[in-house]
C-alpha cells in the first residue's frame, strides 16, 4: 500500500503543470549559475596568474631597495574551485592584500569595489538558488499536500478504506520529495558533468568530498522546507491559508532572521569602526616616525667623532645602526598594530559568532555558513588568509630591513640592483575536510533537527487531522 | 450491516450534531435518511467511517465497533461522497486504479476498470481522460465506480445525486438497485425526495442530530412524500419515540 501511495504521489506531482515549471526552471537557473560560476572562475583565475607576474615583475623592475620597501609586496589569494557553485564573500572581499614596512595588511580590490553594480544583486550562485528558488518550490510543492486532498474530497475517499493514516502521511512524504528532487537531480547532474569537462577546473579528491557534502547540505536545507510544508498543510483547513502561512515563515527565515540577527549582534556586541583602528595605527605611526627622526639624528650627534676618526669604521656602525634602528621601529610598528588588531579581532569574532549563532534559527543562515565553509569561500577562509598575511608582514619586514641597510652606499650613495631571490615567500597552510566538516556539524545538526521538529509535527498532526 | 446505536456526537464548541441516533440497514436494503443541512446526516456518515470520534454510543459495521477497530471496520464499507473532485491530473483509470488498490483490489486490470466505468454510464472516450476536464455528473460516476470496485457489502453515500443530470440519476439509481439485489447494506442521505422514493425500502427523517422520524416503503406507499417531508422539516417538538413507533 505504501508503494501505492508513493507512486500516486509521484505520478501526480510530475503530470502537474507545476512539476514542468519547476523543472525547466530548475533546469535554466542550475546551468546559468553553473555556467557563470565556471566563467567567474576561469576569470578570476587568470587574474590571479597574471596579477602574480605583474607583481613579481613590478617587484624585479625597482631600481633599489628603498623602492622596493615602498612599494611593497602583494599577496593575492587564489581563487577556489568550489567557488563556482557557492561563492560566499569571494565578491564581496578583496582577494589582494599588500605588505609594506608600515601599513597593516587588508584586503582590496574587490570585485564589488571596482564594480559597485555587482553588490546590488549579489552572485547568481548554486546555493543563491537552492536558498531562494528551490525553498520556494518546496513550499510549492507541500503547501497543498494534505490540505489540497481536503478540499478535492480525496482525503476522505482514500480514508474510508482499511489504509492507516501513517502511512498515508508517510507514502506522501516520500513520494512528494522524490518528485521534488526529480526536477533538481538531471540540472544537478548535467553541472556536474560541466565542472568535469571544464578544461581550467580540476577538482581533487577532496573537492569531490567536499562537493557532495554541499550537495547533501542543499538536500537537508531542502527537506526542512518540504517538511515545513507538510507541517503547515496538516495544521490548517485551506490551501489558501497554508500557502500565506507558508510565505510568511519562509520570509522571516530566509530574509528577516540572517538581517535581524546580524543588527542585533550589533547591538549587543558593539565594536569600533574600521576607520577608527585604522586611526588608531596611523597615530601611533606617525608618533614612531617622529621618534625615529629624533633617534637617527641623535645617533649622529653622538657619534660624529667617530665619523671623522674613522670614515670605513663609522660607515659599518652606522649600518649596523640603521639595520637594528629599522628593524626596532618597524616591530613597535608591528606590535602595536597587531595589539590593535588582535583586540580588535577578538571583539570582531565575537560579533560575529553571536550573529552566526543567532541567525542559525534560520535553516537558510546554517544552509549560508555551512556550505561557505566547505566550499572554502566564507568568512572564515578570508580570516585565516589575513591571518596568513599578517604572520608573514614581519618576516618580509626584517628581510627587507636586511636588505635596506646593507645596500647604501655611504660613498656614493648609490645602491645595488636588487635580487629576489631570497625574499621569504608568503604560505597558507589548507583547511583540511575533516576540519571543516568539524566546523559544519553545527549547521547540519540544525538541519536535521529542523526536519525531525517539522516532519514529526506533521505526523502527529495528520494523525489527529479534521479530513472532513 | 449497518448498525447505529445511540449515536451521539456534541463538538468542542458545544454543538449537538447528533442526540442519540439509532438505526439499522439490513442487507439487501436500501435506507434513505432526509433532513435539512445541518440536521446531522452528514456526521452519522462520518461517524461510521471514524472521522471524527463519537461523543457516546455505537457505530458498527458488519457487527464491527467502529471506534474500536476502524481499519477492519472500513474493509466492509465503500463509500461515495457529495463533489468529490478526485485527481485532477490523473485519467478516470488511474483513479480507479490508485482507489481500488487503497481498497485492496490489486489484481484488477484495464478492461475490469473499463467495464465498471462503462457500468456506471460513463462514456468510452473519457476513460483515458484526465478527470479535471470531467463535468460535475462524470465524477460523481466515478466516485460511484470506485465504491463498486471495492465491492464492500455496506456502501456509504452522502448525497451522491447532487448536481446529477435526469439521465445520470436514473442509471445511478440501477446500480444502487443493482447493488441492493447483490445484498449489500445501503445507507444514503439526501435531499432528492424523488429519486429516493422509487428506491428507498426505509427512509428516515432527521431534524437537529435526533432521528424524528421512520417509516417503510409500504407505509410511504400511500403518502404524499413532498407533504411529509415538509412537514419534517417544520420546526416542531421532536417526537421521535412517537413517530419510530408508527
Amino acid at each position: 500500500m505504501l508503494r501505492d501511495i508513493i507512486k500516486k504521489e509521484i505520478l501526480d506531482n510530475i503530470t502537474s503543470p507545476k512539476f514542468v515549471f519547476t523543472f525547466l526552471l530548475c533546469t535554466i537557473l542550475i546551468l546559468l549559475s553553473v555556467y557563470t560560476g565556471v566563467t567567474n572562475y576561469r576569470a578570476e583565475k587568470k587574474e590571479h596568474t597574471a596579477s602574480l607576474a605583474l607583481n613579481k615583475k613590478n617587484m624585479e623592475s625597482q631600481p633599489n631597495f628603498s623602492s622596493l620597501a615602498g612599494i611593497g609586496v602583494k599577496v593575492s589569494k587564489p581563487p577556489q574551485v568550489l567557488g563556482t557553485v557557492v561563492n560566499g564573500i569571494e565578491e564581496a572581499v578583496g582577494r589582494v592584500a599588500p605588505v609594506n614596512i608600515v601599513a597593516d595588511p587588508n584586503l582590496i580590490d574587490s570585485k564589488y569595489s571596482s564594480n559597485p553594480v555587482f553588490a546590488v544583486f549579489g552572485p547568481l550562485d548554486l546555493m543563491f538558488i537552492v536558498k531562494i528558488v528551490l525553498s520556494l518550490f518546496a513550499i510549492l510543492f507541500t503547501y497543498d499536500a494534505i490540505v489540497g486532498e481536503k478540499e478535492k474530497g480525496t482525503l476522505k475517499l482514500a480514508l474510508s478504506n482499511e489504509v492507516p493514516r501513517d502511512r498515508l502521511i508517510l507514502g506522501k512524504a516520500i513520494g512528494g520529495y522524490i518528485s521534488l528532487l526529480l526536477p533538481l537531480l538531471i540540472p544537478l547532474v548535467l553541472s556536474l558533468i560541466i565542472l568535469l569537462i571544464t578544461p581550467d577546473i580540476s577538482l581533487g579528491g577532496e573537492d569531490w568530498g567536499r562537493l557532495l557534502l554541499i550537495f547533501l547540505m542543499f538536500f537537508l536545507y531542502l527537506s526542512v522546507f518540504f517538511s515545513l510544508g507538510l507541517f503547515v498543510s496538516a495544521r490548517t483547513s485551506r490551501s489558501s491559508t497554508s500557502f500565506l502561512v507558508l510565505l510568511f515563515i519562509w520570509v522571516v527565515f530566509v530574509m528577516v532572521i540572517p538581517k535581524v540577527a546580524v543588527i542585533t549582534a550589533g547591538q549587543i556586541r558593539p565594536i569600533p569602526s574600521v576607520h577608527e583602528i585604522t586611526a588608531k595605527k596611523d597615530a601611533f605611526l606617525q608618533q614612531i616616525q617622529t621618534e625615529s627622526q629624533k633617534g637617527y639624528l641623535d645617533w649622529v650627534q653622538k657619534n660624529r667623532t667617530d665619523a671623522q676618526k674613522d670614515p670605513k669604521a663609522f660607515e659599518e656602525k652606522f649600518r649596523q645602526f640603521l639595520q637594528n634602528y629599522q628593524q626596532e621601529m618597524t616591530s613597535k610598528i608591528d606590535e602595536n598594530n597587531s595589539a590593535i588588531e588582535r583586540d580588535y579581532q577578538q571583539r570582531k569574532r565575537a560579533q560575529q559568532n553571536l550573529a552566526i549563532n543567532m541567525s542559525r534559527i534560520s535553516p537558510a543562515s546554517a544552509l549560508t555558513f555551512g556550505s561557505m565553509t566547505l566550499a572554502k569561500t566564507g568568512v572564515n577562509d578570508f580570516d585565516r588568509f589575513l591571518a596568513s598575511v599578517r604572520a608573514y608582514k614581519p618576516i618580509y619586514t626584517k628581510w627587507i630591513n636586511s636588505k635596506l641597510a646593507q645596500s647604501i652606499n655611504f660613498q656614493t650613495g648609490e645602491q645595488p640592483k636588487i635580487s629576489l631571490d631570497d625574499m621569504p615567500q608568503h604560505t597558507i597552510e589548507p583547511e583540511w575536510l575533516s576540519r571543516s566538516l568539524v566546523r559544519t556539524i553545527p549547521d547540519f545538526a540544525l538541519l536535521i533537527v529542523m526536519i525531525i521538529i517539522f516532519f514529526v509535527g506533521a505526523y502527529v498532526s495528520f494523525l489527529h487531522y479534521d479530513v472532513r | 450491516m449497518l448498525e447505529a446505536i445511540n449515536l451521539t456526537k456534541r463538538y468542542e464548541d458545544g454543538e449537538l450534531a447528533l442526540d442519540g441516533l439509532t438505526f439499522k440497514v439490513e442487507p439487501g436494503e436500501i435506507f434513505c435518511m432526509f433532513g435539512a443541512n445541518g440536521a446531522g446526516k452528514t456526521t452519522a456518515i462520518n461517524l461510521f467511517l471514524n472521522f471524527i470520534p463519537a461523543t457516546s454510543g455505537t457505530a458498527l459495521i458488519e457487527g464491527i465497533d467502529v471506534a474500536k477497530d476502524p481499519l477492519k471496520a472500513k474493509r466492509h464499507v465503500s463509500f461515495v461522497s457529495e463533489n468529490v473532485m478526485l485527481y485532477g491530473n490523473f485519467t478516470a483509470v488511474q483513479n480507479l486504479d490508485y482507489f481500488s488498490r487503497l481498497a485492496g483490489k490489486r489484481t484488477l486490470k484495464k478492461k475490469d476498470y473499463a467495464e465498471v466505468l462503462d457500468r456506471v454510464g460513463l462514456q468510452k472516450e473519457a476513460f483515458d481522460r484526465r478527470v479535471k476536464n470531467f463535468s460535475k455528473g462524470m465524477r460523481q460516476k466515478l466516485g460511484i465506480a470506485i465504491a463498486l470496485v471495492k465491492d464492500a457489502p455496506n456502501v456509504l453515500l452522502d448525497e451522491p445525486t447532487s448536481g446529477l443530470d435526469p439521465q445520470s440519476g436514473r442509471e445511478f439509481l440501477e446500480i444502487l438497485v443493482q447493488m441492493r439485489d447483490k445484498g449489500k447494506s445501503v445507507f444514503m442521505s439526501t435531499h432528492d425526495i424523488f429519486r429516493a422514493k422509487l428506491i428507498a425500502d426505509r427512509i428516515g427523517f432527521m431534524r437537529r442530530g435526533r432521528l424524528v422520524m421512520m417509516k417503510t416503503a409500504m407505509e410511504l406507499a400511500h403518502e404524499d412524500l413532498t407533504d411529509l417531508y415538509i412537514q419534517y422539516m417544520e420546526e416542531q417538538p421532536a417526537q421521535p419515540s412517537a413517530a419510530l413507533s408508527a
